[in-house]
């Protein structure tokens, strides 16, 4: 070491080092996202059942496929009446909540704790629990509406063709409400009271303050959060599976349980890897637009 | 506007009246919240016949029969056990892995420091469906899929961009004096980073160290597909499987869902400051 130029020994420590942090990293990351994804886009060009030796490239067949494909269309149409539907009305609530814990109230912190709870929930026991609290015989919501005499709006609520897709939304609505009332009470706790004060001299009412004062500033993490729930919205996976599989009919099909289907019941790996080339783009349209929105209005 | 010409009793019973429905509010969505857990905790604790019969009151004679069966029976046993051997060597890796990458790109300039910073943010938004499908083949045809590797190695994968994004950030709120004292102290630069570094951002590994025991432990798709074989199974995996078995009966099934779900809150209570902290410092500033 000590015989070679101080020059070569700096700019070895400087270059090569931190790629050596680095590198562990980055192999796991190559090696099990990176690539998996380069293949994906390969699989999605063939034909391939998982079991052929070779993967026959049949071009933008799979592609022609899915674009004429019923099932495909009515998956995308529950994605996206999940995310109209899931994406604002939880924002709303946690805004709502949050304005409210913030105006000053006792417990706050309790309050935070309790809805938060079911955020930290794996996906399937929120799936199980509801599943129990929309059984058709001894569920707590058909209980109790029997008890209050109303025996004919009780049902099987999983089980309705017409019911199922928002009985599943509510269900999901409750796991993640905590979640956008807990980074709204944050961005409120660091908002510019200044502004909101000079508003309250000049006579503004407190709904006028929230509108014009109070919205404008949490801009930022509104974008945020809709980008992540829109990206939520079109791999939402763990509550359907668990509870319907998509049925009855696929009146709950989503592209993640059809995708699913596809690719390890049907071992269509070729169409399975189209179908998820379809969630990829999506959620990543999703993701850039709102990135850039965000961006552009600071 | 209106308010300042209403004679001040009345102004001062509406302010009253509007914090009664404040705090109805509040207590009622806390309630909404908290019901379900209560439901499947006491039901856990109730015969069979009596959760039928009455599902919605508290257990008449509370009994542990269901998490004995569930435990035994049902192989939760098994699947406890297979749930901490992934989850533990995830959390780990996940957290080696992670800073080491942090804090290089936090405190070093290297050539192509931002095209592979960028590399690992597109993780941040590349979903898992993206991916699945040939990691699969890839497990398969590496002999991965019949061991836990199937399951450590893809998920600490997957979350590893959200924890170089995370300790990155605390790296870069260290002082550059520090890292100069402990060249001069003679320190290697793995010295600097592994004795005087590192154990400052501790408050960075607990909040990225809670995120990622959460994740392992809930996930879902991930071990649905890579552990398939049933001795391998985790315990969500397990608790899926379990219910479509047990369709009946509920009280085995809530005994299940408890076992699964007390750990994850008490970790949560325990932790909440920095988990709460650690959420909204990535999604309010970041």
């Amino acid at each position: 070491m000590s015989v070679r130029p101080r020059s070569l020994r700096h700019s070895w420590r400087r270059q090569a080092l931190p790629l050596l942090f680095v590198l562990p990293a980055l192999l796991v990351y190559a090696l099990f996202v990176l690539w998996p994804f380069v293949n994906t886009i390969h699989y999605s060009l063939t034909d391939w059942d998982g079991a052929q030796p070779v993967k026959n490239f049949i071009g933008l067949a799979n592609y022609r496929d899915m674009f004429a494909d019923p099932l495909m269309w009515l998956s995308l149409r529950h994605n996206l009446i999940w995310i109209a539907l899931g994406t604002l009305t939880p924002v709303v609530i946690g805004l709502v909540l949050a304005n409210l814990v913030w105006s000053g109230v006792k417990g706050r912190t309790l309050f935070r704790t309790i809805f938060f709870m079911p955020v930290v929930l794996a996906s399937v026991v929120v799936g199980i629990i509801w599943h129990w609290i929309y059984h058709p015989l001894f569920g707590p919501i058909n209980v109790v509406l029997r008890n209050m005499g109303l025996e004919q709006v009780a049902r099987g609520w999983l089980g309705d063709y017409d019911w199922a897709l928002y009985a599943l939304l509510l269900a999901g609505l409750w796991a993640y409400f905590g979640f956008c009332f807990v980074i709204l009470l944050a961005a409120l706790q660091g908002i510019d009271m200044e502004i909101h004060d000079a508003a309250m001299i000049d006579g503004a009412g407190s709904f006028k303050r929230f509108w014009h004062v109070t919205v404008p500033q949490l801009a930022p993490v509104l974008t945020m959060l809709t980008a992540f729930t829109l990206i939520g919205g079109f791999n939402v996976f763990d509550i359907i599976f668990v509870t319907t599989k998509g049925g009855p009919a696929n009146a709950t099909d989503v592209l993640a349980t059809y995708t699913y289907r596809q690719a390890f019941t049907l071992n269509e790996a070729g169409y399975g890897a189209t179908l998820t080339m379809m969630i990829t783009v999506l959620s990543l349209v999703a993701s850039y637009t709102f990135i850039t929105l965000r961006e552009r209005g600071q | 506007m209106r308010s300042a010409t209403l004679p001040r009793a009345s102004r001062r019973r509406g302010a009253f009246l509007l914090t009664l429905i404040k705090y109805a509010i509040l207590v009622m969505v806390a309630i909404l919240c908290l019901m379900p857990f209560v439901w499947v905790w006491s039901s856990a604790f109730k015969p069979s016949l009596e959760i039928a019969d009455t599902p919605l009151s508290l257990p008449r004679e509370p009994t542990l029969q269901n998490f004995a069966n569930a435990w035994v029976q049902g192989r939760f046993a098994k699947y406890f056990t297979n749930s901490v051997i992934v989850t533990v060597p995830i959390v780990g890796f996940t957290l080696l892995l992670s800073s080491l990458a942090g804090y290089a790109f936090a405190r070093h300039y290297f050539r192509g420091r931002q095209t592979l910073f960028f590399a690992f943010l597109l993780g941040l938004t590349l979903p898992f469906t993206s991916i699945m499908i040939p990691l699969y083949y890839t497990l398969r045809d590496t002999g991965l899929l019949g061991t836990y590797w199937a399951m450590i190695i893809p998920q600490t994968a997957i979350g590893l961009p959200f924890g170089i994004f995370i300790m990155r950030a605390f790296f870069q709120s260290l002082p550059r004096e520090l890292e100069d004292s402990g060249r001069v102290d003679g320190c290697n630069e793995f010295g600097v980073f592994w004795r005087v570094m590192l154990p400052l951002t501790t408050p960075g590994m607990v909040t990225l160290g809670i995120f990622s025991f959460l994740g392992a432990w809930n996930s879902f798709l991930l071990p649905l597909i890579f552990m398939q074989r049933e001795s391998l199974r985790p315990l969500v995996v397990g608790l899926m499987f379990f219910q479509s078995r047990y369709t009946r009966d509920f009280a085995l099934i809530m005994a299940g869902a408890t076992i699964i779900s007390v750990p994850v809150i008490v970790v949560y209570i325990i932790f909440q400051r920095q988990f709460i902290q650690g959420l909204t410092a990535g999604a309010v500033k970041g």
